[in-house]
């Protein structure tokens, strides 16, 4: 008798301990296996590699129910203003992981269920680890018995290839191309549905699959790779579901192969906006692969990031990691990358630079609430210079902050999520014989920082440099009682600040200054800074779409904005900022030490589609990327725009069901977006239709 | 050395080949009814004013001068002409330099006639090609035989503009014979130069022309390309700003216009190509 989700969840919750003193790794290993055993399985018409399953949101609300219950453990209520505020934000992050992918297609779930007993017979007698071996080895005996289930339910269907598949798996490694795809797909749902653990990327395809590939029938492997493409898609993961092309080896050799360019060619073929693909560049990747890629990016599949892999490897090993692990690392979620080996947590603290310069500027006062949320001072700025460091203060303030609340969910996650589906895939959790989260197995359990509103910030210290200190047509504190004001009764000041004043982005080195020593202060304080679970925090300047609700909790700033507009997006200029168009853009975004941003830092480049028209347009964007990334760049990806065809979108939908455009670090269709976010976008257009 | 500049893009992939910068000098010998480039036919600081983009605000005092443009908070008051040492326009040019030895590219002087500022042209042409950076001479070829002979050694391209054979035709359009142009295209091609000739297609003005030109082009050697522009009349608005009188002719060429034309100028075994489907 099998159950559908409700049934499911309302079995799951009554199984749940409240009592503060729950075992989670046992819990969790019991829910899973009662998902496995119990779950509805169907065979959808159009699936060829995988069955499907409904257990939609089941694992987000056990965890939401052990927040609730943790939550006097994981909260401080003395830090709860400054993250109501937003002026830094620190939480737990079970979200952005890659699984070991070399490990799952090699091994397939019976090699990883075999290996665990091999690591388990080694370890002796420790209680704590033959625990953990215990447990997850009831899992993986339940995952084999949930692919039986779905293999039988498969053939009982007539659905011969995958039945075969699927009973294959059941005893062995993946042997052939076809099943090497369904055990992506198939780890993927284990990971994800069971496990409760958001899979963020599914590696590099074109260095996993090319044994494979090499083995295959040539005849039926591109309709057999658009089928998985397209299965991928229909999962519909939260904020897309990225794989990875290219990279380098530990000799330093492109990884480029036949079959990156096959599954390009796919990828384009398949029309899909929910995979999205990043391709690692190194300094040999064959030229006609890249610009085949931006091709790509001109017809409209604009969901590629573009990486530059000497940088991340030198920022994954300026952070101690060791050169094989660098060299192998995965790209999680948007651009965030994590060695081979290494649990990010990449989206667990944030903090908001134009929030933290309110702070210096009104002595840690927020604007919105009057609360006192950052540090107090006595607004005595005599020069520049001084305020400059005082906002850094605050910064640096801010992200203490942000960690400190961070710290305390992370050396909780006992009590929030354990992983053992996600734990068996790394070595380094079975050498330890813990889970990945309820004990820090990873080799490099990591976590991370983000600050957000650099342009937003830069621009309003360069506003005030030239307003109170170099012009000297106002004093501070009148420019403190405009923006106390909301620039109210001083719109031509505002629009002369926003419109004529230098800005971050227009490739103007004393204002990128600013932006740049932010930055060498971030990483400063971030990069290596320890962590409660035995590992450090690495620095990011992705904002994604956090930046709507930080900016409308931070009050009017300098650069012209207003109270509650949103911030600047990623490493990006302010929109309407690059006033000297796409070249000077990405010479300030490449003046920032790209060496020192592991967890991301993208610029996201708006061209106006006859700026890249014909041939000689695809040669000017394939030598801006790759001037970019010479220059110290890190990724970067490409929105090309078109007003007139966002214009008709906007006004009739249905029109143009399939026109996607990149909302920060994934992509939308672009008829989902609200009247606001869709008005933004034709602005920007507008903006990159000026420069081109 | 001076000279007057009404504007510079960068990343332009539509004056010539690779990734360019576009230097706008301002001045102009023609005065074509269709220029697009309005702002940079006289030798002269200009003062435009949107007013579709004024808020009213007074900061001006209703002046629309070049000194309350640089006040004036949404730049509805535009100075179109900016004085420029030939070094310091090079410089700011510099910045992208890594872009044009990734793109293949260079600087383009355009205008306006570049020309027509002969001194402050040749001296940029030179420092760009000092620096091994490549220089393209956007040029309508009304400029004394003296010039080009200047500027010939640090070009590596010639955008070429022929508008209209009959010299009637020509001066209907463009207020000038074209004797001296044709001239000069053929000395241009006798001493080697690359040669690429762009053709503005502006139907009921000039289209009857194109068998004409392409006779012409056909016995010219060293031009590697023809290109058809097709016409449009995006800079209404700023003929208005100016408080020029707008010349424009309606907007009815069309990109089958244009392919028609090309396919004229291919039949004579020209390398003619679509300005607007290729780049």
């Amino acid at each position: 008798m099998t159950l559908h989700q409700k049934e499911l969840l309302d079995n799951v919750l009554k199984m749940m301990d409240y009592s503060g003193e729950e075992d989670v790794l046992k819990s969790d290993c019991d829910i899973d296996i009662y998902l496995l055993d119990n779950c509805e399985i169907t065979v959808p018409e159009i699936n060829r590699f995988m069955v499907a399953v409904d257990c939609r949101a089941i694992r987000e609300i056990v965890l939401r129910e052990r927040f609730y219950a943790a939550k006097s453990t994981i909260r401080d209520p003395a830090y709860a203003d400054g993250m109501a505020a937003k002026l830094y934000f620190g939480t737990y992050d079970f979200g952005h992981t890659s699984a070991c992918w070399e490990d799952v297609i090699d091994l397939g779930i019976y090699g990883l269920r075999q290996r665990i007993d091999r690591y388990r017979d080694r370890a002796g007698n420790d209680p704590h680890k033959q625990r953990f071996y215990r447990e997850i080895t009831r899992v993986y005996d339940a995952a084999l018995r949930f692919i039986a289930r779905a293999a039988k339910k498969a053939r009982d269907e007539g659905r011969t290839e995958m039945a075969d598949g699927l009973d294959h798996l059941t005893k062995g490694a993946p042997s052939t191309l076809y099943e090497a795809l369904q055990t992506v797909i198939l780890y993927y749902y284990l990971q994800q549905y069971f496990d409760g653990t958001l899979l963020r990327t599914l590696g590099r395809l074109d260095t996993l699959l090319l044994p494979f590939y090499k083995k295959a029938d040539k005849a039926i492997v591109p309709q057999m790779l658009l089928d998985f493409m397209q299965e991928i898609d229909r999962i519909r993961a939260a904020a897309n579901m990225p794989f990875a092309l290219g990279g380098t080896d530990e000799q330093g050799n492109d990884l480029i192969n036949e079959l990156s360019y096959l599954l390009l060619e796919t990828y384009r073929k398949a029309g899909t906006n929910c995979t999205k693909l990043h391709l690692l560049i190194s300094k040999n990747t064959p030229r006609d692969i890249v610009e085949n890629a931006l091709d790509a990016v001109r017809e409209g599949n604009n969901s590629i990031v573009f990486m530059d892999d000497g940088r991340v490897i030198k920022s994954l090993e300026l952070l101690g990691e060791e050169h094989r692990d660098a060299v192998n690392y995965h790209v999680v979620g948007c651009y965030e990358c994590g060695a081979n080996g290494e649990i990010t947590c990449s989206c667990g603290t944030r903090m908001n630079l134009a929030k933290a310069l309110e702070m210096a500027l009104f002595s840690g006062v927020d604007l919105l609430t009057g609360k006192q949320i950052g540090l107090a001072n006595d607004g005595v700025f005599p020069t520049f210079d001084d305020l400059f460091s005082e906002y850094l203060r605050q910064v640096k303030y801010a992200v203490d902050c942000g960690i400190y609340c961070t710290d305390l969910c992370e050396e909780n996650y006992g009590m929030l999520h354990a992983a053992p589906i996600f734990s068996a895939t790394y070595v380094s959790a079975l050498e330890n014989g813990g889970d990945l989260y309820c004990d820090h197995s990873a080799k490099y359990p990591n976590s991370s920082v983000d600050a957000i509103g650099l342009a937003t910030a830069t621009d309003s210290l360069a506003a005030i440099r030239k307003l109170v200190y170099e012009d000297k047509s106002l004093t501070l504190d009148e420019l403190k009682a405009i923006l106390k004001n909301n620039w109210e009764g001083q719109e031509v000041l505002r629009l002369t600040v926003k419109n004529k004043f230098p800005k971050y982005g227009m490739g103007d080195k004393k204002t990128d200054d600013l932006a740049k020593k932010t930055v060498d202060a971030l990483a400063a304080q971030v990069n290596g800074h320890p962590n409660k679970k035995g590992g450090i925090y690495r620095l990011g300047l992705f904002s994604i779409d956090w930046r709507w609700k930080f900016g409308s909790l931070t009050g009017a700033s300098a650069d012209g904005r207003l109270s509650g507009e949103t911030v600047s997006q990623n490493t990006g200029a302010t929109f309407g900022a690059d006033r000297n168009g796409a070249t000077a853009h990405l010479l300030s975004v490449a003046y920032l030490d790209g060496t020192r941003t592991p967890n991301g830092a993208i610029v996201d480049l708006d061209l106006h589609s006859s700026a890249v028209r014909g041939e000689n347009g695809l040669n000017a964007m394939t030598a801006s990327l790759y001037t970019f990334l010479d220059l110290g760049g890190f990724c970067i990806h490409y929105n090309v725009l078109d007003t007139e065809t966002l214009k008709k979108a906007k006004d009739n939908p249905e029109a143009y069901p399939n026109l996607q455009v990149r909302l920060c670090g994934w992509n939308v269709l672009f008829s989902s977006l609200s009247e606001k976010e869709k008005e933004e976008f034709i602005a920007r257009s507008e903006s990159a239709g000026m420069s081109a | 050395m001076k000279g007057l500049v009404s504007g510079i893009k960068r990343m332009e992939i539509h004056d010539g080949d690779g990734l360019r910068t576009t230097v706008f000098l301002k001045g102009c010998p023609l005065k074509c009814i269709w220029c697009h480039n309005p702002e940079s036919i006289s030798f002269s600081v200009q003062t435009a004013y949107f007013k579709e983009k004024c808020l009213h605000c007074g900061t001006c005092g209703d002046k629309h001068t070049a000194e309350t443009a640089l006040s004036c908070p949404v730049n509805a008051i535009v100075t179109y002409g900016t004085e420029y040492e030939a070094y310091e326009l090079v410089e700011t040019v510099m910045q992208d330099e890594a872009f044009f030895r990734a793109g293949n590219g260079g600087v383009t002087l355009s205008g306006g006639e570049c020309l027509a500022q002969p001194d402050f042209a040749v001296e940029l042409a030179r420092l760009f090609h000092e620096k091994r950076i490549s220089v393209y001479i956007d040029t309508c070829g009304f400029v004394p035989r003296e010039t080009l002979k200047r500027i010939l050694p640090y070009t590596d391209k010639f955008l070429y503009d022929v508008k209209a054979v009959d010299p009637a035709v020509h001066r209907a359009c463009t207020g000038q014979d074209n004797a001296i142009i044709i001239d000069n295209l053929r000395f241009l091609s006798k001493m080697g130069a690359a040669i690429e000739i762009r053709i503005p297609l502006v139907v009921g003005y000039n289209d009857m022309e194109i068998p004409a030109i392409a006779d012409l082009l056909k016995d010219i050697p060293c031009i590697s390309k023809v290109k058809v522009l097709k016409y449009h009349n995006f800079a209404a608005s700023r003929y208005e700003a100016l408080g020029m009188e707008n010349t424009l002719p309606p907007a009815l060429t069309t990109s089958e216009d244009v392919q028609k034309a090309v396919d004229i100028l291919a039949s004579r075994g020209l390398n003619a190509v679509n300005g607007v489907t290729s780049d």
